[in-house]
């Protein structure tokens, strides 16, 4: 046999053991958590770089952590690999938004250098999303001003030297956190994550060889690279635009106009986001490195979605935006909301593109927000201290040959679970008196935008406020050819005198008492096509599901029924006209 | 006699025990859609006579059937005012990850037919609204009107108190007799509700099906006279009646690929081996799951359908551990978008099959991989194999693309296939914190006895077991059960100080209900036998560790063993222990089994052939590090115990084949079984 030819298997295999290793770790981290955040949620990524700091795999969690695994090792390798300063044994935690992470400070970011032999290999890292973290408010701050405000910073700092673990900084988090045991626990079930991630590459470095497998990522670097732009290869050449309006601040700044300029030249794409606005003052700003993870998350929907995700796939990606502006901000620019103004960013790239890309890649604009809630206070039974810091389900857009998804994450998360309503009121002490599909008439089309949810919380004692930042309130989701835009998000109250506080976009900290109930209210996706173009027997099942009102069958779908048995009466006028012109 | 059947895909096997324990097989084929009939054609190609069968247990494939190929009934869904969405909202999750136009698992009940009535317990189980019975019968007139075959009722906190649904059910069958009705706790007492609502409403959705199909082949056998207790093999390793796996189709779901792991785990108590991985390979997957001290070891995370970019439907009952990959010997190898080979999951099924099988296959699949590298043989086929057809196949599909020729290309498959296979063993070994080093492997399924030596010896492991029915040895496993049935109830309770009598009053309920269900079946109560676990975590987590725990009641005296064993058991699985911090019960599950009389098999007869007359050919096979070798070629059926020998080796049986590779060492054990020593 020749043993070069078939050297290529081997390092095949070396990938396939490379990825299961980003697998693994990713599971250890799931099943060790104590905050819910990380083991229902997935609030969290994992992965593996070499020791230049490329990412090599990257276990499934959040979306929105893509590129910054990149960032973190490159901020520990500027800090101390460059310097000599990184000992065997160490382990570093960062969570600096500026340098390295991107995020949010709640995003914790720990890196375990992996040591061969004495020698560096790589690193293995791992971000997650702490519940607390101190800061002035519980969860996280919603109308900080400047990052002091919110929560306990880790400059690149080791938490482990030489394999004794610094004390000081642990004692530092269990003094300025509120649920330290939580916060330290998740701390261990990352440290878990990160030490099952090494153990494996010493074991593969040790029946390859590190040779070999240096060489296997390379290989592995090099065809992701080579795919990727063929992949971008095949969009036509051209300069595509988009620009839109992001919702007013929780200090009632803005809204904010936002602009992107992407442009395709051979296999290369280039985004540009200049002209948008400056950074402001609340916590919806977002650092460069987390921008990034937006652009990068949408490139790979724009290409193949498919692809094992490492730094080879976006070496033909260029991403420009200002510093100063909303979408690279600078310190002490607050940042805690950062994800609104990410997914702003990715949707006019989404928007831009969708016309231009394969059918089938790209849906209608979906409902973009986060839906970041923090419900805090005393537990009804139990009478200890919660925090119940999450994302909201929302409306998807529709696609050219089919309905939105009702009740999905934002794409900003991934595998992402919502938390069960059993266990909202066994954990948190508070009532859920619904999760249902928040049925609007919105985003319709020949194929429908998905439904968004209404949860309603009650509290059962006078010691509970709710917070949350929902985007999309002012400016729903966009439709395409046709189909009607999308519903907005936000929550509202019921309050227990009968009063109805409207829906709103954002608030911080509102006070609620025994019998009020806060609603999570989220909206309905875009639409894709001519709502007349609907087929009349679906628009018919839609009335009987009860997702469309009969009201709306007839004037947005032109759709007659019959009240009890939906039977199709007939349509009307504008319907025929529409029919007549299309054929 | 007692007699085993398992429906597969391809065929239906049978394995059948004489009183004087001898073991006999055989195999039909399987008669879709009426399964049934092929059960009697195999059971009367036998030498069975009718009134000899003491009791038969039979594996089926028809609830997963139903499940994957949505032909179950209509269903309707009764559930708590404000959460009829649940069951489309799901969990909201998106494994796949980058893909912007994810589509979502669609809810097996359409909207109009989930419908709400008022009624709420709290987390604690204080009934907050009662019952309105009103609604119950406006559900009941929407589901006579919209023909609804089954139904299924599930209700917020019903795990903690099931009262409402009790009550709902009992009206819902009296205003619609006959019909098929599911109470999520008579399938989970596990909270979270749309893991709930999904196992209440597979359940309803295959009732019908079950039933009928449960009720030919009941009715059949009887006319044929076998008027034997008859068992069906459930997903949690044991059997049940006919009679309540009509009630409770959704715990036959993983019917017969279980009864092979639990064989397994009895193999090894026969041969004293009480630490084995279970290893089986079939056409289109590769299963493994890990036995430790005899034990099988259950999940109630299962769910159908999922995969890395789909999130399933979960069903929570017990189901056997099983890690199982797109890997069998019909997986399709390919080469991705990056320049990659790959092998599976994509497989080309029974039809066409391998481009070895002549029905219209092209692509490369492992089994072709094996027969260009001579550890299968064409003449072993029970039809016609072109081997220039395979030859092309591997070469344009995968040698062109690499530059390398054929055989180094069929190589190059098998040692995918095999990576593939390695990661999956690791996943039931090492992830969870065990040392394969310490483990025999058990390799059944067609493709188990080829790749499993080389795989052991990657994870250092001394002894492949092959069993002497190892293509039928889901049936085999069969013969060895148990009836079990569990009993998992969400029960949360602090360890700091806790209620002793009130958990030992809660075992001893559950104990109650577990021997007069037996009763039922017909098991008495000294035939009965519990193993008691916990579902513990520490206060804070979520995700719980099912921990074997001692039968004894709890007391202030042994507490801290039951502690201790969460404690090792956390660590086991996940590499920290917190010893600081407080614990906790989050489901009290019991195990109960009704005891079968077993005939102990007899030894494998001695067969008037020499180890030199086994022989039936030398062929060349390749062997990763050593290349081509002349390697012997030895006809299982004329082995007898104690023949030893070495590798190079190929154990050739019908439609499957054992490899042992240079420096190896292989034996036949006193049942017929054939060990393989790696010398590792």
């Amino acid at each position: 046999m020749s043993s070069k030819k078939v050297d290529l298997i081997t390092l095949d295999i070396i990938r396939d053991s490379l990825l299961a290793i980003g697998e693994e770790m990713f599971i250890a981290v799931a099943r060790t958590s104590k905050s819910p955040i990380i083991y229902e949620t997935l609030d969290f990524a994992s992965g593996i770089t070499d020791k230049k700091g490329r990412l090599l795999t990257q276990g499934n969690g959040a979306c929105g952590f893509l590129g910054m695994l990149t960032s973190l090792v490159h901020s520990v390798i500027e800090k101390y690999t460059e310097k000599g300063n990184l000992k065997e044994g160490d382990l570093i935690i960062c969570n600096d938004p500026y340098g390295g992470g991107g995020s949010h400070l709640q995003d914790v970011g720990l890196v375990l250098p992996v040591f061969i032999d004495g020698e560096l290999f790589g690193y293995c890292v791992n971000k997650c999303h702490w519940s607390e973290l101190g800061g002035k408010d519980p969860g996280y701050a919603v109308d900080s001003t400047e990052i002091y405000q919110e929560g306990l910073q880790f400059p690149c700092l080791k938490l482990f030297e030489e394999g004794k673990i610094n004390e000081t900084i642990v004692e530092i988090i269990r003094s300025n956190v509120r649920l330290p045991d939580m916060s330290i626990g998740d701390m261990w079930a990352q440290i878990s994550g990160l030490r099952t991630g090494q153990k494996r590459l010493i074991e593969i470095c040790g029946k390859y060889g590190t040779r070999t497998v240096d060489q296997a990522i390379e290989r592995l670097i090099q065809n992701s690279a080579e795919f990727s732009r063929s992949q971008v290869g095949q969009i036509p050449d051209g300069i595509y635009t988009a620009s839109g309006m992001m919702d007013k601040d929780i200090m009632g700044n803005g809204p904010f106009p936002i602009q992107v300029k992407v442009t395709i030249e051979g296999d290369q794409m280039y985004v540009d986001f200049t002209g948008s606005a400056p950074q402001t003052k609340s916590p919806i700003n977002v650092a460069y490195d987390g921008l990034v993870s937006a652009i990068r998350s949408v490139f790979l929907a724009c290409t193949d979605s498919s692809q094992n995700v490492n730094d080879g796939v976006f070496e033909n990606l260029h991403i420009k935006a200002e510093k100063g502006s909303i979408f690279n901000a600078i310190r002490p620019a607050a940042v805690s909301c950062y994800y609104e103004s990410m997914q702003y960013a990715q949707d006019l790239i989404w928007q831009a593109m969708l016309p231009v890309v394969e059918k089938g890649k790209l849906t209608a604009g979906h409902f973009i927000t986060v839906g970041a809630y923090s419900i805090s206070g005393t537990h009804s039974v139990t009478g200890e201290t919660f925090v119940d810091v999450g994302p909201t389900l929302g409306g998807w857009g529709a696609g050219f040959d089919r309905d939105g998804d009702s009740a999905q994450f934002c794409t900003g998360d991934g595998e992402t679970y919502n938390i069960p309503a059993e266990v909202l009121e066994a954990k948190f002490g508070y009532r859920v008196t619904e999760y249902s599909l928040n049925t609007t008439d919105a985003g319709a089309g020949e194929h429908r935008g998905g439904y968004g949810i209404i949860l309603g919380h009650e509290a059962l004692n006078d010691d509970m406020t709710f917070s949350g930042t929902y985007g999309r309130f002012e400016y729903p989701a966009w439709g395409f050819e046709g189909g009607k835009e999308g519903a907005p998000s936000g929550f509202d109250f019921l309050l227990k005198d009968g009063t109805h506080v409207p829906l709103q976009g954002t608030g911080s900290k509102i006070q609620m008492h025994k019998g009020d109930v806060a609603r999570m209210v989220t909206g309905t996706g875009g639409g894709y096509g001519n709502p007349l173009a609907r087929p009349a027997e679906k628009v018919a099942m839609d009335v009987k599901n009860e997702y469309v009102s009969i009201n709306a069958a007839e004037k947005i779908y032109g759709v007659l029924l019959e009240p009890e048995t939906f039977a199709i009466l007939g349509v009307t006028d504008e319907r025929k006209k529409f029919s007549e012109k299309v054929s | 006699m007692r007699v085993a059947t398992d429906i597969g895909g391809t065929f239906t096997d049978i394995v059948y025990i004489d009183e004087q324990g001898k073991v006999c097989v055989n195999k039909s084929h399987t008669t879709p859609p009426d399964f049934e009939q092929g059960v009697l054609n195999v059971i009367q190609k036998c030498d069975i006579s009718p009134e000899e069968v003491k009791d038969l247990s039979h594996g089926t494939t028809v609830v997963i059937n139903a499940l994957t190929e949505r032909t179950g009934a209509k269903t309707g869904l009764i559930t708590t005012k404000g959460f009829r969405d649940i069951l489309e909202i799901g969990r909201g999750n998106r494994p796949d990850l980058f893909n912007f136009n994810f589509k979502k698992p669609k809810p097996f009940v359409p909207r109009y037919l989930r419908l709400e009535v008022e009624e709420r317990m709290d987390y604690q189980g204080n009934e907050l609204i009662a019952l309105k019975e009103e609604d119950i019968k406006t559900c009941v007139d929407t589901f006579k009107k919209e023909g609804v075959e089954a139904i299924a009722i599930v209700f917020l906190h019903s795990y903690i108190n099931a009262e409402h649904e009790k009550q709902a059910k009992a009206l819902v069958e009296k205003l619609m007799p006959g019909i098929a009705v599911t109470a999520s706790h008579e399938v989970s007492k596990e909270w979270r509700e749309y893991e709930r609502t999904t196992t209440a409403v597979l359940n309803s959705y295959v009732k019908p099906s079950a039933k009928t199909y449960i009720d030919n082949l009941y009715n059949k056998l009887e006319e044929m006279d076998i008027k034997c207790p008859k068992y069906i093999m459930q997903s949690n390793g044991g059997t049940t009646t006919f009679e309540n796996a009509k009630e409770v189709p959704i715990n036959m779901v993983e019917s017969g690929p279980v009864a092979g792991i639990y064989g397994s785990a009895m193999l090894g108590e026969m041969l004293g081996e009480n630490k084995v991985i279970a290893f089986d390979i079939g056409g289109t997957t590769a299963k493994c799951s890990l036995v430790d001290g005899g034990e099988v070891k259950t999940t109630t995370e299962y769910k159908i359908e999922k995969n890395a970019r789909f999130p399933g439907y979960p069903i929570r009952v017990p189901v056997v551990d099983i890690v199982e990959i797109g890997n069998g010997g019909g997986s399709i190898a390919w080469i991705d978008n990056t320049n990659s080979l790959r092998v599976g999951p994509k497989s080309a099924g029974a039809l066409p099959g391998p481009v070895a099988y002549q029905k219209g296959g092209t692509e490369p699949t492992t089994t072709d991989a094996n027969l260009i590298a001579g550890r299968l043989s064409p003449k072993n086929f029970d039809m016609d194999v072109d081997m220039e057809k395979v030859r092309g196949a591997i070469q344009e599909k995968v040698g062109d693309v690499y530059g390398i020729n054929t055989e180094e290309a069929a190589m190059g498959i098998i040692r995918v296939a095999n990576s593939n296979m390695l990661n999956a063993l690791k996943l039931v070994s090492i992830s969870k914190g065990y040392d394969p080093r310490e483990f025999a492997l058990v390799a059944f399924g067609g493709g188990g006895p080829m790749h499993a030596a080389a795989l052991a010896k990657e994870l250092n492991i001394k002894k492949v077991i092959i069993p002497l029915a190892a293509s039928v040895f889901s049936a085999w496993g069969m013969l060895m059960t148990d009836l079990r049935s569990d009993d998992i109830q969400t029960y949360r309770v602090k360890l700091d100080n806790p209620d002793f009598d009130a958990i030992n009053a809660e075992w001893e309920g559950l104990e109650e209900k577990a021997c007069q269900d037996n009763a039922r079946k017909g098991i008495s109560r000294e035939d009965v036998y519990f193993q008691h676990y916990l579902d513990m975590r520490y206060i804070g987590q979520d995700h719980t560790v099912k921990v074997k725990v001692p039968n004894d009641p709890m007391s202030a005296e042994n507490i801290s063993e039951f502690i201790e064993a969460f404690h090792r058991e956390h660590e086991q699985n996940y590499s920290f222990r917190l010893d600081e911090s407080g614990v906790e019960i989050v489901n009290i599950h019991l195990a109960s089994f009704g005891r079968i009389e077993k005939t102990p098999i007899k030894e494998a007869e001695i067969l008037p052939y020499s180890l030199e007359e086994a022989i039936k050919e030398i062929r060349p096979v390749i062997f990763e590090g050593d290349g081509t070798l002349d390697t012997k070629v030895y006809d299982r059926e004329k082995m007898s115990p104690g023949m030893k020998l070495e590798g190079p080796a190929i154990i050739e049986e019908v439609s499957s084949s054992a490899v042992i590779y240079p420096g190896m060492k292989a034996s036949v054990d006193k049942f017929g079984d054939i060990l393989i020593e790696t010398g590792v």
